[in-house]
């Protein structure tokens, strides 16, 4: 509740700092305003549920927890943007206000307890980051990504407010509670209305966490996007769209499992397969990326459906895992792309990170990190994220869904390790390069966190 | 037959044969022209059930406003010759049998479904006025009405930002 | 309904209606003879005496020149339009409530063709809609300057209607209602809006200007620079349709204007003279002639209104474009919000503060 009303009232804050003469004062003042959000994000903290606004919002610590995890995330890339001061023609105020109040759309699809707020909640979100996706307004990629992800987007959300306005018309509730006790009360002998109103949310949803088959925008957007918003996109918006999916799924929909596990089993084995065997073919190192999170999007999916008492922690390790080794590998990526850019044009492929370990040893560890962590090698916090997965999964007795997804899991080794190869087996010429002391700091960061949530996952367990 | 039945299906008749014509003229203007006339005639059905408020402001907002910006554009097109996109037939049968299938499980779930009944004595025409609607706004759901002006801002200050002009940018 | 109340209903809308098309017909020879006046000439003065034939002439000149469409236009649309803008600007006089209510046979029926509980929403909409005609006029011409002008008239009516828009919400802060009969029952007594709502009126009226292509703001005809502006292809009654709708338009605006500002069929001394006429002729008929006087009142409030469009016309010189849009965009809008603040600060603050201070 608190982070919502800061960020809306910070954000504003920010476009008006936009005014001053010096820009630099933006990155310290955004990123303060994110450590006030953080810490009055934990003002409820352990109350239990927290209903407010006549019951349009719900808190409690799993809610807190994953506001925490998209806090943290926030922070580590705003703090890699260094605060657009390179660029001419960066907007910096403007980029740092629609973040915050995209982060107050990501609160609000992670803690809705009635269908409007998730409705507003994934507008904001949505609506951000088509302006964020078209923000480098002279590259033509940047421009078609945003328009892409627009149309397409707009149209979920059109079938997403169908599925709503269905579920209405079949419980006559807006709110999750009332739903649920609906759905509980006439067990399978609910309206038909009911499910179809129900798959046509979950589309509405899927589409935004870039499920297969609704996952054409993502390799696109990700690719024209600027690979600072990517790294946004790709961490923040994944991880309150699960929360809000598992939040839908879990808190209003159990009692009628039999019926939705079968269509998202099958969304899910879909993803997974999407999402690795293409991969496999990209030659580009950011597209791969893109079809990473389509493949992350599916192990997530494997949790949400097997929904046991495990999901909850499963879904939080892995998108905090998930969303940590993202943010160092996008941030090497910016940082090797800039330095092979050529007239302008930056290089995003593979070959860009060829002999990257001979001058530049920490960059290339916390690339290799972060492949060895989204791969979900052991000792790093991505082995966590999927055993706790999978595990949920085999406690609902999914074991032929596990065998795919293991099997995908050997595939993704192939596409993570050949960045590790090039960074260091390959000869190539690239240059020292220069790594701002704050970046540096927070690429640091993020490898320690996977390392030690490799090592230890108990902290976490502990720390919630 | 009642009046207001009668009225009820004429309507309904009018909506889904505009809507249908947005979608099968040929001509993007007689496209904008069949949408403005769905709008209203789902201004209508507002006005059925007695929610005047809801009417008016879709007739301002919609057919006043967000259309005219869209018959802006597409008068500023040059869309005189009729090029039609050609669409590859997988794509036309792909999208048949999506849409078939999704028309089927929808008129399936409407058939098989219980149609709600109301009490017309319990029933309080007074629900959609105005009065009644501002009280529930700015009471019940005040967070969420507050909360998209936010979603506003995000919009407007998005458009300034992907509008403006930039030093050197060639404008007619 | 009553038989007898739906042929009062129905004698009350015809007469409406006739009055608006006889008032707009008769605002173009008044807006000669203005403009002979002020430019110290006589004005039309041959058909019949003082010329007040003149409306009758123009109209058969114009049933009689060449209907004339041109061969690429869209001919359906050319025809829409025309058409489109004369029922938008013919529909906006429903729910003015151009006087209190006439009593017969027992039964009391206002003189307002609907009395909605949103009103002014209704007219705010319609008024939205006049673009269509313009612009579907405009583009079905299949000519590049009506094309322009089109979309000029459309951008100047958009533009102008939110500050139009803002300025209402104040009236309705006040109110707290959107009906225009309740509005107006509010200004009972000498208690007009305009004496609250200074700033809300220069803006309104403002608005009004620019919403009906008036100068100073009539840039979509400018003959430099667009011909004839969006009815350059036009001829005969269908121009004259066009040229009528923004006669219609202003008269209405006008009774806008004195309903939401200057207190409707409310006149000073309305009590004393309804006092009088009830103890003279009786209930029914003290009541009826009464109500017709309001009327009158009313109808002599929205003529003095089209007389200042008048005058405006002719003494003031048009605006520029860009200084259109910056007048709207950058002055107005704010100006609204602005006053919206001022009355809703008053409405909550200095009102407690007032009616404590008199009683």
């Amino acid at each position: 509740m608190y982070p919502i009303v800061l960020l809306s009232v910070l954000g504003i804050v920010v476009l008006f700092l936009g005014f001053m003469k010096s820009k630099s004062v933006l990155l310290p003042a955004t990123l303060l305003f994110l450590v006030l959000a953080l810490a009055s994000n934990f003002i409820d903290w352990n109350q239990g549920k927290v209903l407010y606004f006549y019951e349009m919002l719900a808190v409690n610590n799993l809610t807190l927890a994953f506001n925490a995890i998209v806090l943290v995330s926030a922070f580590m890339i705003v703090a890699m943007t260094r605060g657009f001061q390179d660029q001419e023609e960066a907007q910096p105020a403007e980029y740092y206000g629609i973040m915050l109040f995209s982060l107050v759309g990501a609160f609000m699809i992670i803690g809705y307890e009635h269908l409007i707020m998730l409705f507003v909640g994934i507008e904001i979100l949505s609506v951000s980051m088509y302006i964020l996706t078209g923000s480098d307004k002279s590259n033509l990629r940047s421009n078609e990504a945003a328009l892409k992800y627009f149309l397409m987007g707009a149209f979920a959300t059109g079938i997403m407010l169908f599925g709503i306005a269905l579920l209405y018309g079949a419980t006559g509730s807006f709110n999750l509670t009332d739903i649920q006790s609906y759905v509980s009360i006439q067990g399978r002998g609910v309206s038909y209305i009911l499910y179809a109103g129900l798959l046509l949310l979950l589309i509405g949803m899927l589409f935004k966490v870039s499920a297969a088959p609704f996952h054409f925008w993502t390799p696109d957007v990700y690719d024209g996007a600027p690979t600072i918003f990517t790294t946004f996109m790709s961490t923040i918006v994944k991880t309150a769209g699960f929360a809000a999916i598992f939040r839908l799924l879990s808190h209003s929909f159990t009692p009628i499992y039999s019926f939705w596990w079968i269509t998202l089993a099958a969304i899910t084995v879909l993803t997974l397969l999407v999402g690795n065997i293409i991969a496999v073919y990209q030659n580009s190192f950011k597209r791969m990326l893109a079809y990473s999170s389509i493949s992350h999007a599916g192990y997530l999916l494997i949790a949400v459906t097997s929904l046991s008492p495990q999901t909850e922690n499963a879904i939080l390790f892995y998108s905090l895992a998930y969303s940590i080794a993202t943010i160092s590998a996008f941030g090497v990526l910016m940082l090797v792309s800039k330095k092979k850019a050529l007239e302008g044009q930056v290089d995003e492929s593979y070959a860009a990170f060829n002999g990257l370990a001979a001058q530049n040893p920490l960059l290339a560890f916390v690339l290799a990190v972060s492949m060895l962590s989204l791969a979900g090698i052991p000792l790093t916090a991505g082995f966590w994220g999927k055993f706790f997965v999978f595990g949920s999964a085999v406690e609902r007795g999914l074991v032929w869904m596990l065998v795919v997804a293991v099997l995908m899991s050997a595939v993704g080794i192939y596409y993570y390790f050949r960045a590790i190869i090039a960074a260091y087996l390959k000869e190539g010429d690239i240059g020292k390069i220069r790594i701002a002391p704050f970046y540096r700091i927070i690429l640091v960061v993020a490898t320690a966190m996977t390392i030690l949530f490799g090592l230890a996952p108990g902290i976490f367990e502990k720390l919630l | 037959m009642s009046p207001t039945l009668s009225l009820f299906y004429f309507l309904s008749f009018l909506t889904v044969l505009s809507a249908l014509m947005v979608v099968f003229a040929r001509s993007p203007i007689h496209s904008v022209l069949y949408l403005i006339l769905t709008f209203f005639c789902l201004s209508g059905h507002y006005i059925l059930l007695n929610a005047q408020f809801l009417a008016a402001v879709n007739i301002i907002v919609y057919a006043g406003a967000i259309m005219v910006l869209f018959l802006f554009v597409i008068m500023f097109l040059n869309m005189k010759k009729e090029d039609e996109e050609s669409k590859t037939n997988l794509t036309k049968v792909a999208a048949v049998i999506v849409a078939g299938t999704l028309g089927v499980i929808l008129v399936g779930a409407f058939r098989k479904s219980q149609v709600g009944t109301y009490n017309p004595y319990a029933h309080d025409s007074q629900v959609g006025m105005v009065e009644s609607l501002g009280h529930m706004l700015f009471r019940e759901y005040l967070l969420p009405f507050e909360l998209i002006s936010i979603l506003f801002l995000v919009a407007m200050t998005g458009a300034i930002m992907l509008g403006k002009r930039e030093v050197g940018e060639r404008h007619f | 309904m009553e038989l007898t109340e739906f042929v009062i209903k129905s004698l009350v809308i015809l007469v409406i209606f006739g009055l608006t098309l006889l008032i707009a017909m008769y605002s173009t020879y008044g807006e000669r003879k203005v403009a002979g006046f002020i430019q110290d000439r006589l004005g039309p003065n041959r058909a019949g005496p003082f010329g007040i034939l003149q409306p009758l002439a123009d109209a058969g000149k114009m049933f009689f020149k060449e209907d004339f469409i041109p061969a690429q236009a869209n001919k359906w649309l050319f025809i829409a339009g025309p058409c489109l803008a004369m029922l938008t600007a013919l529909m906006t006089s429903a729910v003015i409530p151009f006087g209190d209510s006439i009593r017969y046979d027992g039964l009391e029926v206002a003189v307002q063709a609907v009395e909605a509980n949103i009103g002014i929403l209704y007219v705010f909409g319609i008024v939205s809609l006049g673009v269509y005609g313009v612009m579907v006029g405009g583009w079905a011409s299949n000519n590049k300057f009506s094309l322009l002008g089109a979309i000029r008239a459309a951008s100047q009516n958009i533009s102008y209607e939110i500050s139009m828009g803002l300025s209402i919400v104040a009236i309705l802060m006040m109110t707290g209602s959107l009906s225009i009969r309740e509005i107006i029952e509010q200004q009972h007594g000498g208690n007009w809006n305009i004496w609250y709502q200074p700033l809300g009126f220069i803006i309104f009226i403002t608005c009004a200007f620019a919403e009906c292509n008036r100068t100073p703001f009539d840039l979509p005809e400018c003959e430099t620079e667009l011909v004839g502006g969006y009815h350059t292809e036009y001829s005969s009654m269908k121009l004259g349709f066009y040229l009528f709708a923004e006669y219609i338009n202003m008269f209405i605006s006008s009774a806008v204007i004195s309903a939401l500002y200057f207190g409707g069929y409310n006149y000073p001394g309305m009590d004393w003279v309804y006092a009088q006429l009830t103890s003279a002729f009786g209930d029914v008929a003290g009541h009826n002639v009464a109500t017709l006087i309001g009327t009158a009142a009313f109808f002599a409030k929205a003529l003095f209104f089209v007389f200042f469009y008048m005058w405006v016309r002719w003494t003031l010189p048009r605006f520029r474009y860009d200084q259109l849009m910056n007048l709207g965009w950058k002055n107005l809008i704010p100006l609204a919000i602005l006053n919206i603040v001022i009355t809703g600060t008053g409405v909550l603050f200095l009102k407690p503060i007032i009616t404590a201070l008199l009683n």
